[in-house]
């Protein structure tokens, strides 16, 4: 009987579900099917299938392969001419099960080829005015000469091999197919003009400073292999200026001549360091790798001013090794200062903090820029893996901020009286952490650049939010008088204004990088913020850091694609975040979650109107039920006053069931709430987050409740909430820290608050 | 369904920053809002700050600087004028005044805080924003449009210095 009665209740009220659904339906037309349409569907239409070479728990696969290229090279460094010479042999292993007919080579200068088709791809217009320079480089044929000129490609015997170019990649075709596990070596000799980089804005070239000297910081400066991979074959998609690399690893032996006179650092280990360095410099080094706290000066703003008065004709030649790096850059002048401390890596291993910069950069760089290089190592190691280089340099270089394998150049400059701003000091601070910080994204964890700028960019932004934050716990004073590094990118409400942004202008982050309009929020801002919360609203630190520290160490020296990372940290968390990527990485959905009602109800054992009107239209007894606890809203039909004052203990039915179900000890322990309340939260906004409720009661105590961002997985427009408490509830916030980057914080709290604007607060606070 | 109807409270167009990309971008932000109780129409124009000095330094003094300690008054008045100058609205086919009510930094950005009074019915505004443009032909200047009725955005550039937004 008493199942029968239970079974009862269920027809009854599913019935009545059913029925409200079908009133939703207005008349007679039949809606259509459709697809899954869940924001909770699982991913596996855009993934691809996992395989032999990536598995599905987002680690490398059995079969996993990468190709190798190792190089040799002689490059001259012509200052008089602003010119650079090369001579290279790479020696290619093919790794893969593949036979190649050819392979491609990068010309990455070759953007700046007068002939290039990068500008062509760029709409233009008339200008008001244009500078004058600018007008003759694009309008009198006066282009600057760049691009390589490819002198020379040769077999190990010294034929000439057969090659193609095409803009920005080579392609050299082999006497016979590389079979797998085979190598080919090969030549090439080549020339290129340096461009100025503080004109054109390139990754490389030279700044001329006003007594003349100029600043070489070069990279892209050889030809170099494109990747072959499971995933793309060859990884021959243009260079057009802004998508950035893709480069297989090998181990480097480099010698590069300059000027006598001239400081360099580079990527690699400097094996003639005792031929080059005087005593001096010899002394100053052996003291620098054993000091922990600050840099040591090897060589001195003196010094550097002393030797840029002259222009030696003699050369030196430095001859570096870089072991397991996918590129190689240097920097070069007769004006810079060079510094250096050590780092202890939890491994115990010793990495050298460099810095090198002209004298424009002090007093700003000789205070800062090692202390942040160093601040960096120690906090992303922390987030990843003890780095494996010998040392990460930081190179000065105006307006410049890029990264390569233990080298990169960064800005931040002082104005010509030595002073500067806040603003150029967490400048370039922010952006030493973020070039130093790519080392372990991507010239360690090797993603593809030229298809995904998120995968580094956004993964690296991410852990430069941390480290920044480090950096101020670690340096107060630094910081002073702020308490907290003031992150630019990271926090959630940072983001909200791209998010909330015209949808016209907006690309999911799963965007080629050329083809975004906002590069900047789409491949740096937008990821780095998603990570952040993920890790501290959805996740929680310890699963997140947990799966992201998998995920370096998986791919550490490997090629990892999106999904490699996606598998990765639900694989290692247990945490299902398919929906998560969807809309955060796979759509330009945002973030709108609001308190659209709370009913107040009362409890009673009185049947309500509602239940009766169900009850009748299924032919039903009250004697078929089981004994009813009923909820009355207030203001409705069946509320009466002098429920406000009734208690639990006066709900007959409800007296009866305890008093014939629970001993007088679970009696004891019993809550008795005497508010109900029925909380509808909408959600405007596509993505569905969790739901950060906080509760103010009458007395004053608040409690925060989050429901999981499953919550809206039936019902993805609102869903009802009942909270049964002893305290009046007096407010309701949604996310009060703002944490979910909610778009129109509007509709967060009940009751209603109108929020003042902006400009309100600017004009009330400018009129006090 | 009013849900779908999204209340976008913040229309901030992104600003780039300098931090990460190695190439920076030109890009300003305006936002205007116009709040029929105030009869007003707010402004909020979003712009670097080394962009903005460099242009003053270039057209006026050198010696601007703008949000360091070496900021004085007269190159806040050049700040000021400047703005004045490149951003013009017009109002139901009128030229409309631009009152200058402030500015503040954030980190590398500076808000300039500008208002319209008097606008009792808005039936056009039209906008012309040239903010950067002498310095940088690349720049963008993004406007966002907000009335308790509508939201539309548009991007001002070398080649599309104007635009302009009917109501009725």
């Amino acid at each position: 009987m008493k199942l029968l009665k239970c079974l009862s209740l269920v027809i009854l009220f599913l019935s009545a579900g059913t029925s409200y659904a079908q009133d939703q339906n207005n008349g007679n037309e039949r809606e259509p099917g459709h697809t899954n349409n869940n924001r909770f569907k699982q991913l596996y239409e855009e993934f691809s299938t996992p395989n032999q070479y990536r598995s599905a728990s987002g680690a490398p696969g059995p079969n996993y392969y990468q190709q190798r290229a190792d190089y040799e090279m002689n490059i001259e460094l012509d200052d008089e001419n602003k010119r650079i010479y090369g001579a290279e042999i790479i020696t290619y292993t093919n790794n893969s099960p593949d036979p190649l007919e050819y392979l491609w080579v990068q010309l990455d200068q070759n953007v700046r080829a007068k002939d290039s088709k990068s500008p062509l791809i760029e709409p233009s217009g008339a200008a008001p005015a244009d500078a004058a320079g600018s007008f003759v480089q694009q309008h009198m044929g006066a282009a600057f000469d760049g691009g390589f000129n490819i002198q020379e490609v040769k077999n190990e015997k010294g034929d000439d091999l057969p090659h193609t170019i095409n803009r920005t990649m080579m392609r050299i075709e082999m006497p016979q197919p590389l079979l797998t596990g085979e190598q080919f070596k090969f030549s090439i000799k080549w020339w290129y003009n340096i461009p100025n980089h503080t004109i054109d804005r390139a990754r490389s070239g030279y700044e001329e400073f006003k007594d003349g000297n100029r600043g070489y910081v070069i990279a892209q400066f050889y030809p170099r292999m494109a990747v072959y991979n499971d995933v793309e074959g060859w990884q021959n998609s243009q260079f057009w200026g802004r998508d950035e690399f893709a480069l297989p690893f090998g181990n480097f032996e480099v010698n590069i001549t300059t000027p006598a006179d001239h400081v360099l650092d580079a990527t690699g280990t400097l094996q003639n360091r005792k031929k080059i360095f005087s005593k001096e410099m010899m002394n100053r080094y052996e003291e620098a790798k054993e000091s922990y706290e600050k840099p040591v000066v090897i060589v001195t703003q003196e010094e550097a001013e002393a030797a840029s008065k002259g222009f030696s004709k003699d050369k030196i030649t430095w001859k570096f090794i870089a072991q397991n790096v996918r590129d190689y850059a240097f920097a070069s002048s007769r004006r810079y200062i060079w510094d250096m401390m050590a780092v202890k890596q939890n491994n115990g291993n010793d990495v050298m903090a460099v810095s090198m910069y002209p004298p424009e950069g002090n007093p700003l760089w000789e205070e800062y820029s090692t202390k942040a290089v160093a601040s960096t190592l120690k906090s992303y190691s922390r987030m990843t893996f003890d780095y494996p280089y010998p040392k990460a340099i930081s190179v000065h270089a105006k307006n410049q901020g890029m990264e390569y394998p233990m080298i990169c150049w960064n800005y931040g400059r002082p104005d010509e009286d030595g002073n500067y701003s806040e603003r150029t000091k967490y400048g370039m601070i922010s952006v030493i952490i973020h070039e130093v910080g790519h080392n372990y994204f991507p010239m360690i964890v090797n993603s593809d650049e030229r298809q995904w700028t998120w995968m580094d960019e956004g993964l690296n932004t991410f852990v430069q939010y941390v480290a920044e934050q480090d950096f101020g716990e670690w340096y107060p004073d630094a910081i002073a008088p702020n308490t907290k590094y003031p992150s630019r990118r990271g926090p959630a409400k940072n983001i909200v204004n791209y998010m909330a942004g015209d949808q016209d202008y907006i690309a999911p982050i799963m965007t080629k990088g050329l083809n975004t309009y906002s590069f900047g929020s789409n491949a740096y801002g937008k990821p780095a913020t998603a990570l952040n919360i993920l890790r501290e609203t959805v996740m929680g630190r310890e699963l997140f850091d947990y799966a992201f520290k998998v995920y370096a160490n998986r791919w550490k020296f490997k090629h990892p694609t999106p999904e490699d990372f996606f598998r990765t940290m639900e694989d290692a968390s247990a945490v299902d975040l398919d929906w998560y990527w969807r809309a955060w990485f796979y759509s330009t959905e945002y973030t709108d979650i609001g308190v659209k009602d709370v009913k107040r109800f009362y409890v009673t054992s009185k049947m309500n109107q509602q239940v009766r009107d169900m009850m009748e239209a299924r032919g039903m007894q009250e004697s078929d039920l089981p004994p009813l606890v009923y909820m009355v809203e207030e203001g409705s039909d069946d509320y009466e006053e002098s429920m406000k004052n009734a208690s639990l203990d006066d709900v007959t039915t409800l007296q009866e069931y305890i008093m014939d179900n629970l001993s007088s000890e679970e009696r004891k322990n019993l809550k008795k709430p005497n508010y109900f309340y029925e909380i509808v939260y909408e959600k405007p906004g596509g993505i569905p987050m969790p739901i950060i409720a906080e509760y103010t009661y009458s007395d004053g105590s608040t409690e925060r409740v989050k429901y999981p961002a499953q919550i809206w997985r039936k019902n993805d427009k609102e869903v009802g909430k009942v909270i049964a408490s002893d305290k009046e509830i007096t407010k309701i916030v949604v996310d009060p820290d703002e944490e979910t980057a909610d778009i129109d914080t509007e509709n967060n709290s009940w009751p209603k608050r109108k929020k003042l604007g902006d400009f309100d607060k600017f004009k009330n606070k400018v009129e006090e | 369904m009013k849900y779908l109807k999204i209340a976008i409270l913040a229309i901030v167009f992104p600003l780039m920053t300098a931090y990460a990309p190695a190439h920076k971008f030109y890009v300003s932000t305006t936002n205007m809002e116009y709040v029929p109780k105030k009869k007003s129409v707010q402004i909020i124009t979003k712009i670097f700050i080394d962009d903005i000095e460099k242009v003053l330094q270039k057209r006026y003094d050198p010696s601007i600087s703008i949000a360091t300690i070496k900021e004085k008054e007269k190159d806040i008045e050049y700040l000021k004028k400047y703005i004045l100058q490149k951003l013009k609205v017009t109002i139901n086919g009128k030229p409309a005044k631009l009152d200058y009510i402030g500015r503040e930094y954030d980190i590398d950005i500076v808000n300039i805080y500008i208002e319209i009074s008097g606008v009792n019915d808005l039936s056009s505004i039209a906008v012309k924003n040239e903010v950067l443009l002498d310095l940088y032909k690349e720049q963008q200047n993004i406007i966002h449009i907000k009335t308790p009725d509508m939201r539309r955005s548009f991007i001002l550039d070398s080649h599309n210095l104007k635009d302009m937004l009917n109501f009725n």
